[in-house]
């Protein structure tokens, strides 16, 4: 029986992990890029702020040739993309300096702005993008604009967010590559847990699942699953002894009930009115005693691998002895009983004797769910996967959530108790069908009802 | 079943249609001497229930020895085989029984199949060792045809599994002491006016010839083999089939109805009778 297969990978939990930790990855250094950018652009605007509140102080107490020449000597030291200053007459018009316009966003009240967009000059070393600017009138009246470059706050921007890309393509590739190599190890041995699994799961309860010795959370798992199939299988051989023992206890006093019930009823002598109690009571107690042999019948089948009685038959025999074995009993239900065999058949490796009493259950169960005047039909075909032997009839069918059930030992339909020892003759079925390496399918069939087919493989391993 | 009711009273003498050359065909006097007198006498109406190899006048009662190990079982098989009119002996362990056994004189050994101190099995090998061909019945808790197929090719005769309903295991019994009396020789075989030919496997009933399929035929043979004796339900399967599960439902009763359709036809005393809870059997009528 297959399980269900585990995840291609991307759910797997190396790659839940990954994803989450390059989120986080992700969502942290950029926090942290973003606090230093705060950080240290505030610090580059105050430094800004600073150095031109000083070129203010300094130039606003100069006048006429003083600060002509105080402005050419602080070029000569100021790099001149990051300060420049014009110089203005009362009209505004240009008097000195790179800057030859006022600015239009600059307000004229000798306080610092922060200008968008700074000057409209050609010169490719002037100060274009956002700066610090200050208008202010000096003492003989003309007009003196100050600018400094926020430059260095850009190269800062553009430094943190190069580290912030290097960061992450760093981070983000070389964990895309090992998250790839690192989920096929534990694929790999989830795969080989599942493949275990599939035979346990199968009916090999000594299997175990396979451990690593890495002592990692999977072998943590597969040894608390092993412990736990420890105790299932004690359990179950428990439960299946208690069963047998159970059956072996009750024979010898079931075959002494037998007997008494039917002594008595011999002294009863006939017409008496116990007489039709006591015929009941050993009815009813024969009933008990042929349940019995199902049961004791399945563990035996159950527990011996017998392949003494393995020869290669002809199925056709079989078949038609089955067919002319139940044709009888089909007649009397009013029920057709078809037997359809094509001309030439594959001989089966299989106890006939089991194969006969197999075939028989399935036969005696379609005719007995099978109304008045409805049809059976028992079919063989053969492919390339061997020999199948089908039988379906039209009665109320097997509904598909009790199809897997119905091979159960004492299963019975949740549908009413439509008849007694419905279970364990299927139940004898699937333990002949095991033993012989067959596979039996429940299923619905053309005719409306159940369809069971028992497909033979051309060998098994003897 | 209608059926059932049927064979209520009291049932006149069975008569194997061999009855008239028995003798000269036993394999022991014991059995001739007991066949004449069940066939030739006309003994007192026997119930079905305690039917069968009683009212022999006098000494010669067949002795069973039942080797069996649980008491209360043990003393089931004495108390039903008595009934049926038998001399039975009952040991309880397996040195005993087997000395018992060889120590003779026995027409039939039950054996269980596993004992203490000396197993079933061995018991018949060293049986048939020494040549000794009393029919055993054997009677295990081991029901697995293996099991089976080894105790019958061990010498046993017959096998029967616990649990076991004490009337098939008289039936069994009976037919296994009476193996003997239809010789292999006997081309046919009658009862009342049911005529069979075991050579051209005609079948007629007075003057009609009755038209057989092969199992019927099969199912017919074995019951007039047996003509008297109570055939259970299970003994049919297993000779006429060859199969030894529990068929289960009332397969067997269907085809004894279709063989009783053909040889009980209307207006003709029926043949073949149901004996409640335990078989059929076929026996001329009253």
């Amino acid at each position: 029986m297959p399980l269900p297969n585990p995840s291609k990978g991307w759910s797997s939990s190396t790659s839940r992990l990954l994803a989450l930790y390059s989120f986080l990855f992700v969502a942290w250094s950029s926090i942290l890029m973003g606090v230093l950018y705060f950080e240290v652009s505030g610090y580059l605007n105050k430094l800004t702020r600073h150095s031109l509140l000083q070129r203010q102080h300094l130039f606003a107490h100069m006048s006429g040739k003083q600060l002509d020449d105080a402005l050419i000597a602080s070029q000569a030291f100021e790099e001149r993309s990051f300060d420049a200053y014009g110089l203005f007459d009362a009209q505004f018009n240009p008097l000195g300096g790179q800057i030859r316009q006022v600015p239009a966003e600059l307000g004229l009240d000798g306080k610092i702005h922060e200008l968008s967009r700074c000057l409209d000059a050609e010169d490719p070393r002037m100060p274009r993008d956002s700066c610090d600017a200050v208008a202010l009138k000096v003492a003989d009246g003309r007009w003196l604009v100050l600018v400094r470059d926020n430059g260095s706050l850009f190269v800062v921007t553009r430094i943190i967010l190069h580290a912030l890309l290097w960061g992450l393509s760093l981070t983000i590739i070389p964990g895309i590559a090992g998250w790839y190599l690192l989920r096929r190890r534990p694929l790999k041995r989830i795969r080989a847990i599942q493949a275990s699994a599939e035979l346990i799961v199968a009916g090999d309860l000594t299997h175990r699942l396979p451990i690593a010795q890495r002592r990692d959370e999977l072998d943590m798992l597969a040894t608390i699953v092993n412990a736990m199939l420890d105790r299932i299988e004690h359990l179950m051989h428990e439960v299946k002894g208690v069963c047998d023992n159970i059956a072996h206890d009750l024979r010898t006093p079931l075959t002494r009930l037998r007997a008494q019930l039917y002594r008595i009823r011999q002294q009863a002598g006939d017409g008496s009115p116990q007489a039709e109690h006591l015929d009941q009571a050993i009815s009813e107690t024969d009933t008990l005693m042929a349940r019995f042999r199902g049961l004791l019948r399945i563990s035996e089948l159950e527990d011996r691998q017998r392949r003494a009685g393995f020869v290669e038959l002809d199925p056709r025999a079989l078949l038609e002895e089955l067919h002319d074995f139940y044709l009888p009993l089909a007649e009397d239900g009013e029920i057709h009983l078809h037997l359809k065999l094509p001309q030439s058949l594959p001989s089966l490796h299989g106890d006939r004797e089991l194969l006969f009493e197999a075939l028989a259950n399935l036969l005696g169960n379609a005719i007995k769910f099978t109304p008045a005047g409805g049809q059976v039909l028992m079919r063989a075909t053969e492919d390339a996967q061997g020999l199948h032997i089908e039988v379906q009839d039209s009665g109320a069918g097997i509904p598909e959530s009790e199809r897997e059930a119905v091979l159960r030992r004492f299963y019975r339909s949740e549908e009413g108790h439509r008849h007694a020892g419905f279970g364990l003759g299927l139940s004898i079925v699937a333990a002949i069908v095991d033993l012989h390496g067959f596979e039996l399918e429940v299923g619905s069939g053309e005719l409306g009802g159940a369809r069971l087919v028992l497909h033979c493989r051309s060998r098994v391993a003897a | 079943m209608p059926a059932m009711d049927r064979e209520a009273g009291p049932f006149g003498k069975a008569t194997p249609c061999i009855a008239g050359n028995a003798g000269s065909h036993q394999g022991t006097a014991r059995y001739s001497f007991f066949y004449m007198n069940f066939s030739l006498t006309r003994a007192p109406p026997i119930l079905w229930h305690n039917r069968v190899l009683t009212r022999r006048p006098g000494k010669s009662m067949l002795r069973v020895l039942t080797i069996e190990d649980d008491a209360v079982t043990g003393q089931e098989i004495v108390a039903e085989l008595s009934s049926h009119g038998l001399d039975v002996d009952w040991v309880d362990n397996g040195r005993e029984g087997l000395s018992k056994a060889i120590a003779g004189g026995y027409d039939l050994i039950t054996l269980d199949r596993m004992l203490p101190e000396v197993d079933g099995l061995t018991i018949v090998t060293t049986l048939r060792n020494l040549k000794i061909a009393t029919p055993i019945l054997m009677i295990s808790a081991l029901s697995d045809v293996d099991e089976r197929v080894r105790g019958l090719r061990a010498g046993g005769d017959d096998y029967l599994t616990k649990p076991f309903a004490s009337d098939e295991m008289a039936a069994r019994v009976e037919v296994l002491l009476r193996r003997n009396s239809v010789p292999m020789a006997q081309t046919r075989l009658q009862v009342a006016d049911l005529e069979l030919d075991l050579i051209s496997h005609e079948a007629k009933r007075g003057e009609q010839p009755l038209s057989l399929l092969p199992t019927e035929y099969k199912l017919l043979e074995f019951l007039m083999r047996h003509a008297g004796q109570v055939i259970t339900r299970m003994m049919i399967f297993e000779e006429v089939w060859g199969y030894h599960f529990d068929p289960g439902t009332n397969l067997i009763d269907v085809h004894i109805g279709r063989l009783r359709k053909k040889i009980d036809a209307a207006g003709q005393t029926p043949l073949i009778r149901t004996v409640r809870g335990s078989g059929y059997a076929i026996a001329e009528p009253v």
